[in-house]
């Protein structure tokens, strides 16, 4: 960058200034001032600073949601202003089963086993079908394959949760619930385990899709110029070698289904005593139980009560707490892939 | 000669590879069969619905025959908001990550903070922005709380859009432009964004999407409800969307027509995207064809 | 050097007639016509871009990995026709292994890269193993190096150890064949003077085919010399020949440094 000297900077244009003298003008004269302007130095400055400021917005953010979630959950059980409700201990909040508001029981075990359930089964099924996917994508399908199931996979992510739950109400509840349970309702964690595997099935495929692709291609040709099998390689040298990534791919998988609440919301049959309706129950074997017993998860709840209860109540403290929750799980597993990648670099 | 080694025949070996090739294919079909049956089956059951008059009508509250003629204004002014809030941040961050923060200790915090926005469930931001602005700030369930949580959602898909397309540009064209005396700031602005424009383009027909079908955080914040005006462009009335709409009317339950309706809002609804994702295949192409 | 002063003829392990190698509409190699004898080393020069990286893939059809090559004319080993005698790759690449320009160790422990060919032939007995991998390292000149960290990393080794273990890797199988695609191009010149050595020793009970484009490599350690040019075979004769006096105008003007 040219440094004019600090005189000539204010030179706007030549006709406000008294007539300088000497060789200096004269070249300042005939040829325009390539010279950036205070305006456009101070612009430069500046926006550096501005570009942090976003920056540091986001980073707030972060920060925001764990302070205001915390100052709403934190309330159920340490009374603070503006508490008009009683409070409880985390006893009963984290270790009991029994989630029956009105009588004062805010057990919320049901919820985080409900989430976990559901959350298993669907990557259970996305898992595997998600990393399978990905290799023969990465490694077997040719190319006007590939672009079709990449084109696939960004139709199925595309798709709004709330049109996933619409179709397992009215296609899929009643088909299962007509062609396998004559007839009694379908609604629980089958169901929307189902539903979910085909919501978070496109993270994994792109993201495994990538780990594959990023392998080198010395590792293919090395193990099949040792006379292996396609399939040998893939699963003897190229699955060993993209053992981390795909990991990452499956939580954050995992992280996707986690947080789904619309979905699951409209097949679950939210059920808050799923447990205890689990137990009661005879007629069938316990995993058809539990693959079909209405139930309910840390979201589907939050999603059918905040809109019933009065800020301020213990019965609201409590589901921001669930909130809460939710969101530190998030982070959990942020974190743990972040661990999983600096492994990978190790 | 050495002794022959006591290697065994392969039949298994290649029975197994024949076997997972034509399983990975039947996996493969698999995947295409449930997106054809998915969109087949919610266009099939929505089509007799979708008659002019269910576009154009307002909706019912009790009565059959309602419309979505206001949910559809709704869920376009909805997004157009939250990516005009969300993209000078994302913009700005995006910039900041790719240009300024280098490669220490700064940039990883950062990148930290924004996949763990990426990653954090849409209820959890509602429940933030039920807190902070429909309760905290006064504004009620209403268009503006909507679009102010929705942008907290698009912020991390933009930033790392932005991010992705500025590390995309060739640092020789960059190069170019600082040899010939050019600030940072105008290489960034005349150059690398320019340059980068189609990549980040591409990254907001997606985020439109994203936000076009989100519905949790606006059943919390934007509300079930909406203006009996049209079109209604205050800031301050609830602005209840498609995918809410679609959502509110299985779950109330108190239209008799609620299945017709859900039907109906669900194909516009894929119809809409299936715009937006040939959108994104026409630009992705652009860029390809530049970058050949 | 090493080229006996009268040869004794041995063998015709690989034979090649009329090959033509097309990449799409690119035609990369052009009507070749080659023998290559057992039990002896076989270096194959010519500028880069010549097609003899190719020319050498086309032995274990290695290429099918990564692309849709069409080859056409006859290749043989020991007679049988490798593309359409009936013979399927996997076989074929047991039999004819392979070394890379890079080493490319599998990011697995030292032992378990040596036994990875063996167990894919359902060798799984502990003893069985431990005396082939054991072999396989002697043959490669790494046994006295590795034998006491034989469960570390094999990526934390140096790259000259890095592709003796891969030589070894290919010699678990017991190759007859044994390609080797600019072996110490990525090598300084110590590793490189033991990959020499070694390439020297090997040739005792299996036929090596050579890719370089280091021309004293190839008078150091080949018995006999191709000369590539564009996609076409100039020339090929025992090494001392083609060194000293080529018959080829082209061949003496690229050996003495005229083009290349």
């Amino acid at each position: 960058m040219p440094h004019a000297p600090d005189t000539l900077l204010d030179l706007p244009s030549s006709t406000t200034q008294t007539v300088p003298e000497g060789p200096a003008l004269e070249a300042a004269s005939r040829e325009p001032a390539f010279r950036h302007s205070r305006a456009q130095r101070l612009a430069d400055r500046w926006a550096h600073l501005v570009f942090l400021a976003c920056g540091l917005l986001v980073v707030a953010l972060i920060g925001g949601i764990l302070y205001f979630l915390a100052a709403r959950g934190v309330g159920a059980f340490i009374p603070l202003a503006g508490n008009t409700d009683k409070v409880l201990t985390l006893r009963e909040v984290f270790l009991s089963t029994n989630w029956d508001p009105n009588a004062g029981k805010f057990g919320i075990l049901p919820f985080i086993a409900g989430s976990l359930t559901v959350t298993g089964l669907a990557l259970l099924i996305a898992a595997p079908t998600g990393i399978l996917a990905s290799i023969f994508i990465a490694k077997i399908a040719p190319n006007w394959m590939k672009t079709l199931m990449r084109q696939v996979m960004d139709l199925l992510v595309g798709i709004p949760s709330v049109v996933y739950g619409i179709f397992g109400l009215m296609v899929v509840l009643p088909w299962v619930s007509g062609k396998w349970l004559s007839d009694s309702p379908a609604a629980g964690f089958a169901v929307s385990a189902a539903i979910l595997a085909v919501m978070i099935v496109p993270t994994i495929v792109s993201l495994a899709t990538d780990a594959f692709e990023s392998l080198p291609l010395s590792l293919d040709e090395g193990s099949q110029a040792l006379g292996s099998t396609r399939w040998q390689a893939i699963w003897h040298v190229l699955i060993p070698a993209a053992r981390a990534r795909l990991l990452t791919a499956t939580v954050l998988g995992l992280g996707r289904a986690i947080g789904e609440a619309m979905a699951i919301q409209m097949v679950i049959g939210n059920n808050p005593q799923w447990i205890a309706l689990m137990r009661q129950s005879t007629d069938q074997t316990p995993v058809l139980r539990l693959l079909f017993t209405p139930a309910a998860t840390l979201t589907t709840e939050l999603v059918q009560e905040l809109p019933n209860t009065a800020a301020g109540s213990t019965w609201n403290n409590v589901l921001f707490a669930m909130g809460l929750l939710l969101y530190l799980m998030t982070m959990l597993i942020i974190l743990a892939t972040r661990r999983l990648s600096q492994r990978r670099e190790a | 000669m050495p002794a022959p080694l006591p290697f065994r025949p392969r039949r298994f070996a290649r029975l197994t590879d024949q076997v997972m090739r034509v399983g990975l294919w039947g996996l493969a079909a698999a995947f295409i069969a449930v997106l054809l049956v998915f969109v087949g089956v919610i266009l099939k059951q929505g089509w007799p619905v979708l008659h002019l008059g269910f576009l154009t009508r307002m909706p019912e509250t009790l009565d059959a025959g309602g419309g979505i003629k206001p949910e559809i204004f709704n869920s376009l002014y909805l997004v157009a908001l939250s990516l005009a809030i969300a993209l000078p941040i994302g913009l700005g961050a995006g910039i900041y990550m790719a240009e300024y923060a280098g490669q220490g200790r700064a940039l990883r915090f950062l990148r930290l903070c924004i996949e763990t926005l990426a990653a954090t469930p849409s209820i959890v931001l509602a429940l933030f922005g039920m807190i902070v602005f429909v309760q905290m700030m006064g504004w009620s369930f209403s268009i503006r709380s909507g679009a102010v949580t929705l942008a907290l959602l698009n912020i991390p898909v933009i930033t790392r859009v932005t991010e992705v397309s500025l590390l995309g540009v060739p640092r020789e064209l960059m190069e170019a432009s600082y040899g010939l005396g050019a600030t940072k700031l105008q290489t960034i602005l005349k150059v690398a964004l320019p340059y980068a424009a189609t990549g980040i383009l591409t990254g907001l027909v997606l985020t439109a999407g994203r936000a076009f079908g989100e519905s949790a955080i606006l059943v919390f914040t934007a509300g079930t409800n909406t203006s009996q005006v049209f079109p209604d462009f205050r800031l301050t009335v609830p602005g209840e969307t498609l995918s809410v709409h679609l959502w509110y009317v299985t779950s109330d339950g108190t239209l008799p027509d609620a299945r017709e309706i859900a039907a109906g809002t669900a194909a516009v609804m894929i119809v809409v995207l299936l715009a937006l994702n040939l959108l994104v295949r026409f630009l992705d192409r652009a860029i390809r064809r530049r970058t050949r | 050097m090493l080229s006996p002063q009268t040869p004794i003829t041995k063998p015709v392990k690989l034979s090649v007639r009329d090959m033509d190698f097309r990449y799409g509409e690119k035609k990369v190699l052009d009507g070749l016509s080659m023998d290559i004898q057992a039990e002896r080393v076989t270096a194959i020069i010519g500028p880069s871009g010549c097609g003899k990286s190719t020319f050498l893939k086309c032995f274990n059809r290695i290429h099918e990995v990564s692309s849709a090559v069409k080859v056409t004319g006859d290749i043989k080993i020991d007679g049988v026709d490798i593309y359409r005698g009936g013979i399927d790759e996997v076989d074929l690449r047991r039999r004819v292994g392979m070394v890379f320009q890079k080493p490319n160790p599998f990011p697995k422990s030292i032992y378990e890269n040596v036994a990875f060919g063996p167990r894919l032939f359902g060798v799984k007995d502990r003893t069985t193993l431990d005396g082939l991998v054991e072999s396989a390292l002697r043959k490669a000149a790494l046994w006295e190096e590795v034998k006491d960290r034989l469960k570390e990393s094999a990526t934390g080794m140096s790259g000259g150890q890095q592709q003796r273990l891969c030589i070894a890797r290919a010699l678990a199988v017991n190759p007859e064949v044994l390609l080797m695609d600019e072996p110490c191009s990525a090598l300084d010149p110590i590793a490189t003077a033991k990959i020499e050595e070694l390439i020297f020793e090997l040739k005792e009970n299996l036929t090596i085919v050579i890719v370089t484009h280091n021309m004293q490599q190839a008078a150091r350690v080949s018995d006999y010399t191709a000369f590539f040019w564009l996609g076409k075979l100039i020339e090929m004769d025992l090494t001392e020949r083609i060194f000293t006096t080529p018959r080829e105008r082209m061949t003496e003007d690229y050996l003495t440094g005229r083009f290349g």
